[in-house]
């Protein structure tokens, strides 16, 4: 579980979280929606603990990441974005690598991998270096790392950014395993429809703060639209920086 | 050391040995490095000990036969005689030699003969020719000098009340020092060579390709972080100078010092002390290049900000080895162990106070610029650039 | 041929370079009378002083680098190893840059009779070249330097400029000299030294030797060659003494050496004028004095103090000699014979001084070889032609006294045959040589299948120090064959010319004579500043 409560964060002139408080609970798949500018991804940053807030916390499986930052990211698998690959390893030394920062000893990071290979069908890449990888490939090589030392949360930064629509139903099927599998996932995106299809709650975030919470059919009735997409411009006030 | 700073040591070393820019920084430097030194000793040799001949011009040679044949003898000749030198067109140097009028008659008196040598002193590349246009007139006229008096009935040798013994105390291997000096600054920096494009790879770099986030977001501190890519760049740095001292052993042992009057032979023994001196020196390169790396905001700036911060320990390291620092450098690093390294080289014992105290510093340098740096892994505005 | 063995390098006249010791007075003049041409000898018997040795590091004489010093113990007689033990003592100039322990250059010095550690300098600056990448050792070989050195020191008699050498009776001094040394004297032949040489080649782990001989030290290179060809590299002849001869018959090189200059003289268009009748002039002077002794007072050459100088028709000719020696020495040659027959013996007396205490030759060990080696070998053929000059007549008459005391078993017949070897081989002749003429370097060749004779036109005694000969011994040390080795380098010109009067080798102007009177007063001022100039200096 991610708790996030009262954060405040600037970033020079800007205010990018103000207040933010929310929860992503295990055994859901959580969307945190909002237009670019919004604060998305400074706010996984600050969960991550990589930003300090300027106010509040955030708790992951109530362990406050300022307070004990290695116990709470042990937690935490981040997919990030963009990739961050190493490209001159392969993928099997790349999640194993992370694997091993986990905590995992070097047999265990070994097995782990080999498993989460084959659990996203990696093996025909997985002794490539990672230099020439398509944008599928690189996205399963992510995740893979992110997901590796099975952490009770995993954390997606704008997941389906540049994905062809293959990729994108892996991704998916993937989310809903890991889902089922009782994570707690939480991804952030500005693409409406795949928000629609996956989450079981929406966080529609704009200018750093919360603006609505619930489930897709909740903020459609919530706004009395049809559509999420249409209750969404409602919420946010305008149609800028989201994708149908 | 745990054994996630194992495991990102073991991961950056993978990486950067396919790095093939980091890997042939090293490689290019440890070959390429002594290779040049050895093409300019041999220059250097070759200009010293096969003088070539030495034209110069000299007025009114008719005055003094024999003295121009002396000189001609030595290598020294006219150089107003193109005819003689097919094709090939005369280097003559910039100096006269006039034969005074009266020599022949003076000479024949007994009285002093004037030569006049006109030359430029302050010109360089004249100097040399210069003493040894002098060191011949000197010869000559110190051999007529004696047989006048032994024509005279007069033993020459009550010209030279002193004879000075000279006991000499250096080694071949001693005299070889100020060779050696420039050779052992070019090895010692190979461990700011061989690791700085590891240095910048690894930290502008990682944050250029977006890793360094993804990093931090695992559960390692930052000091975990900080200390294996030291060691790691480190290691770049030492595999450098053994490569270099490897190479040298190899190329130096062809060049013909035996010519100049000593030898230089890099040995086993020299180069177990090397490693050992530049060892941190290799860690405070590793620190200063990474924290001077993590500062720039991009592969690129950190490769410019480089290059002027190497400037800063080739000039200690210039300074040590043409011997013209003040005392205080034998305290700083790179030029306090290149000095222990070139007393060591001279065969006299290692300054082993002067070699701690700099070492000490050096190491205490580190520290600081590691500690610095694990401390600008904290921010946020050196991790995400803000 | 005596002093006249020794290598030339001493008799170089540049200050810097001379390096003789003052000698023990009396030994002048015993060796005045042994050899009569030259009043050389050396050396007090403090000699070893030139090497102090320290954990076998060590300063020659000359030579400010460190060098190895060492000794080995050897049995005075080598057919009874039990009995009394000498020192021999060497030292190793080490390679700059060493190829390797396994090879080394051994120079042997020359006379009989000198010590190679003396002369340590002149080696060292001649085989600048070969040290680069060799060793170099140098043995004092036994009865020489501080090899237990054989020297005889005689006293009671006057300076050896007021002595007249005829005076001196030979036997007695010899024999003096033989019972105040403490060595058996017959065991300092060159084969007893030839063992010692073997003893420290063994001793030092060189597997090979190049050897390099001058003068008397060919002898033992030949020696060395004969018998132990299985440790040398190659060798280096320098101013042959071939097996076949007897040094005795040196008085025919001298005389030859003594036409030479005056050959040259009267080819020279400067020197001929000055000196037309330069022949005459020697024969004058020579026939004046064979009659009777020159005697005045003179300032001493080196005190400075008046001194008697009784001169003689052997201090003449042995200053000559010893003046063909050098190149540069031998350009004064024509104006001191001009001189003393105008009764000037100033130039003579020079010449006379630079050499009284020249060659630093052990008279003891001397006579050992030249009594055992050479002295036996004279046939009544050779007895008769030898006789022939004054220098062979003069040897002949002191070898008869000193060798009858010295009673050397005489060395076999088989001592006086060619070597025969394939062993890669230089020989060098200076054209000039008053010791060994050309004709000697190819007698030695005669059963050497693997060697190169080259005659330097332009040298004297000791080839390599006086041109590039030294670089060709480089070269064969290197190459290890004397097939590619050129010796057109040898024929560059280096004469000099000769002096024409005591200041000068240039052509002298001819209103040098009446300018020289009329400028008298203008010149005293400026000759009366410049020693006081010199001095400030």
């Amino acid at each position: 579980m991610i708790q996030v409560s009262n954060l405040s964060k600037r970033i020079g002139d800007v205010q990018a979280l103000n207040d933010l408080s929310f929860s992503a609970l295990d055994g859901q798949i959580t969307g945190l929606l909002g237009p670019n500018g919004a604060g998305k991804t400074t706010c996984l940053r600050t969960v991550f603990g990589l930003l300090k807030p300027d106010n509040g916390f955030a708790e992951i499986d109530g362990i406050n990441i300022a307070k004990s930052p290695v116990a709470a990211k042990q937690q935490l698998g981040l997919f990030p974005d963009p990739f961050g690959l190493y490209e001159r390893l392969t993928p099997r030394e790349y999640i194993s690598y992370f694997a091993e920062l986990n905590g995992l000893s070097r047999s265990d990071a070994k097995h782990a991998t080999s498993s989460v290979i084959e659990k996203l069908h990696l093996a025909d890449i997985a002794d490539r270096q990672c230099k020439g990888f398509s944008q599928g490939q690189r996205m399963k090589t992510a995740l893979a790392q992110a997901i590796v030392h099975q952490p009770t949360n995993i954390v997606l930064d704008e997941p389906t950014r540049g994905l062809d629509v293959m990729s994108t139903r892996v991704l998916r099927d993937i989310l809903r395993d890991l889902k089922n599998q009782g994570h707690c996932v939480l991804f952030s995106s500005h693409v409406m429809q795949e928000v629609a299809a996956l989450c079981d709650q929406v966080i529609v975030m704009a200018e750093g703060r919360v603006v609505a919470v619930g489930s897709p059919d909740g903020l459609c009735q919530q706004t009395g639209k049809a559509s999420l997409e249409d209750a969404f411009i409602q919420l946010i006030g305008t149609d800028e920086g989201i994708a149908a | 050391m745990s054994n996630k700073t194992i495991t990102m040591i073991r991961k950056e070393l993978i990486d950067a040995a396919r790095d093939k820019r980091s890997v042939m920084a090293g490689l290019y430097y440890a070959v390429g490095a002594p290779l040049l030194m050895c093409g300019m000793f041999f220059m250097l040799i070759g200009q010293l000990t096969s003088p070539e001949d030495l034209n110069i011009n000299i007025n009114n040679p008719q005055g003094a036969p024999d003295l121009v044949k002396y000189l001609s003898s030595k290598g020294i000749t006219h150089g107003k005689n193109e005819d003689q030198v097919e094709g090939e067109k005369v280097d003559t140097k910039d100096i006269l030699l006039i034969i005074s009028d009266d020599y022949a008659s003076n000479m024949a008196k007994g009285i002093s003969a004037e030569v006049t040598l006109v030359a430029d002193a302050s010109n360089e590349k004249l100097q040399k020719s210069i003493r040894r246009l002098e060191k011949r007139l000197q010869q000559y006229s110190a051999e007529m000098g004696s047989l006048r008096l032994i024509a005279r009935g007069i033993d020459p040798r009550v010209m030279q009340p002193i004879k000075l013994n000279v006991e000499d105390q250096a080694t071949p291997d001693s005299k070889a020092g100020m060779i050696l000096g420039i050779a052992t600054m070019t090895m010692i920096y190979a461990v700011f060579i061989s690791g700085m494009n590891l240095a910048i790879d690894t930290s502008a770099g990682e944050r250029e390709r977006n890793s360094l986030a993804l990093l931090l977001s695992h559960p390692v501190s930052t000091s975990q972080i900080v200390i294996s890519k030291i060691v790691a760049v480190t290691l770049f740095g030492m595999i450098g100078l053994l490569l270099t001292l490897i190479v040298s052993k190899f190329a130096y042992s062809f060049v013909p010092w035996q010519e100049l009057g000593f030898s230089v032979s890099v040995n086993s023994r020299f180069i177990g002390m090397m490693m050992l001196i530049g060892l941190p020196v290799a860690i405070m390169a590793a620190c200063l290049q990474l924290f001077v790396s993590f500062l720039a905001k991009s592969f690129k700036e950190a490769q410019s900000y480089l290059t002027i911060v190497l400037m800063l320990p080739m000039m200690l390291a210039m300074a040590a080895s043409y011997d013209i620092a003040p005392e205080t450098l034998q305290w700083l690093p790179v030029s306090g162990q290149l000095q222990a390294l070139i007393e060591f080289i001279k065969g006299r014992e290692l300054p082993g106070m002067q070699l701690a105290i700099s070492s000490l510093i050096t190491l205490a340098i580190s520290a600081a610029l590691a500690f610095g740096m694990q401390k600008s892994l904290k921010s946020e505005k050196i991790v995400f650039g803000l | 041929m005596h002093h006249g063995m020794y290598s030339p390098r001493k008799m170089g006249v540049d200050p810097t370079l001379t390096l003789r010791k003052k000698v023990a007075l009396a030994v002048v003049i015993w060796a005045a009378i042994l050899i009569p041409s030259v009043h050389a000898l050396p050396l007090t018997l403090s000699a070893p002083t030139s090497v102090n040795t320290t954990d076998n590091s060590c300063y020659v004489d000359g030579l400010s680098e460190r060098m190895n010093c060492g000794s080995i113990s050897v049995p005075e007689d080598h057919d009874r190893p039990e009995g009394k033990q000498i020192q021999i003592h060497y030292v190793v100039m080490p390679a700059i840059k060493s190829s390797g322990k396994s090879e080394a250059l051994l120079a042997i010095a020359g006379g009989p009779g000198q010590s190679a550690i003396e002369n340590a300098q002149g080696f060292d600056q001649m085989l600048t070249k070969v040290r680069q990448s060799h060793d170099v050792i140098l043995i004092d070989q036994r009865g020489t330097g501080q090899s237990n050195p054989l020297q005889c020191v005689a006293d009671g008699f006057e300076s050896p400029l007021a002595i007249n050498e005829s005076d001196f009776d030979t036997r007695v001094e010899t024999q003096k000299c033989l019972d105040e040394l403490d060595a058996d004297v017959s065991q300092y032949d060159s084969l007893s030294a030839l063992r010692d040489f073997e003893a420290v080649r063994q001793h030092l782990g060189y597997q090979k030797l190049h050897l390099y001989g001058v003068s008397y030290g060919t002898r033992m290179a030949q020696l060395y060659m004969r018998d132990y060809p299985e440790h040398v590299a190659t060798v280096t002849l320098d101013g042959v003494v071939p097996m076949q001869q007897s040094v005795l018959a040196i008085g025919d090189a001298i005389a030859r050496a003594f036409d030479l200059v005056i050959q040259d003289c009267s080819n020279n268009t400067l020197c001929h004028n000055q000196f037309p009748e330069l022949a005459a002039e020697l024969a004058q002077v020579d026939t004046e004095l064979a009659q009777a002794a020159k005697i005045s007072t003179i300032a001493d050459p080196t005190t400075g103090e008046a001194t008697q100088l009784t001169m003689t028709r052997s201090k003449f000719k042995g200053s000559l000699r010893m003046a063909l020696y050098s190149p540069s020495v031998r350009a004064l040659i024509p104006h001191a014979i001009h001189q003393a027959s105008q009764g000037n013996f100033q130039p003579i007396t020079g010449l006379y001084a630079m050499s009284m205490d020249g060659a630093g030759i052990a008279m003891g060990m001397h006579a050992s070889v030249v009594c055992a080696e050479d002295w036996p070998r004279l046939t009544p053929q050779l007895r008769a032609s030898t006789a022939k000059n004054y220098f062979g007549r003069e040897m002949l008459k002191t070898f008869e006294q000193s060798c009858a005391v010295w009673n050397m078993p005489a060395v076999d017949a088989s001592f006086s045959q060619a070597i025969a070897s394939d062993i890669p081989t230089l020989l060098l002749s200076g054209e000039l040589d008053p010791a060994t003429p050309p004709s000697w370097g190819e007698m030695a060749m005669e059963k050497l299948t693997n060697a190169k004779h080259f005659v330097a036109p332009y040298a004297t005694h000791g080839v390599a120090y006086q041109s590039c000969g030294n670089n060709l011994i480089a070269e064969l040390i290197e190459k290890g064959a004397v097939s590619d080795i050129d010796g057109e380098c040898l024929n560059k010109d280096i004469r000099r010319n000769f002096y024409l009067n005591a200041s000068t080798v240039e052509a002298i102007p001819s209103d040098t004579e009446q300018t020289a009177q009329s400028e008298e007063s203008s010149l005293s001022q400026e000759t009366a500043l410049s020693p006081k100039k010199a001095l400030n200096q």
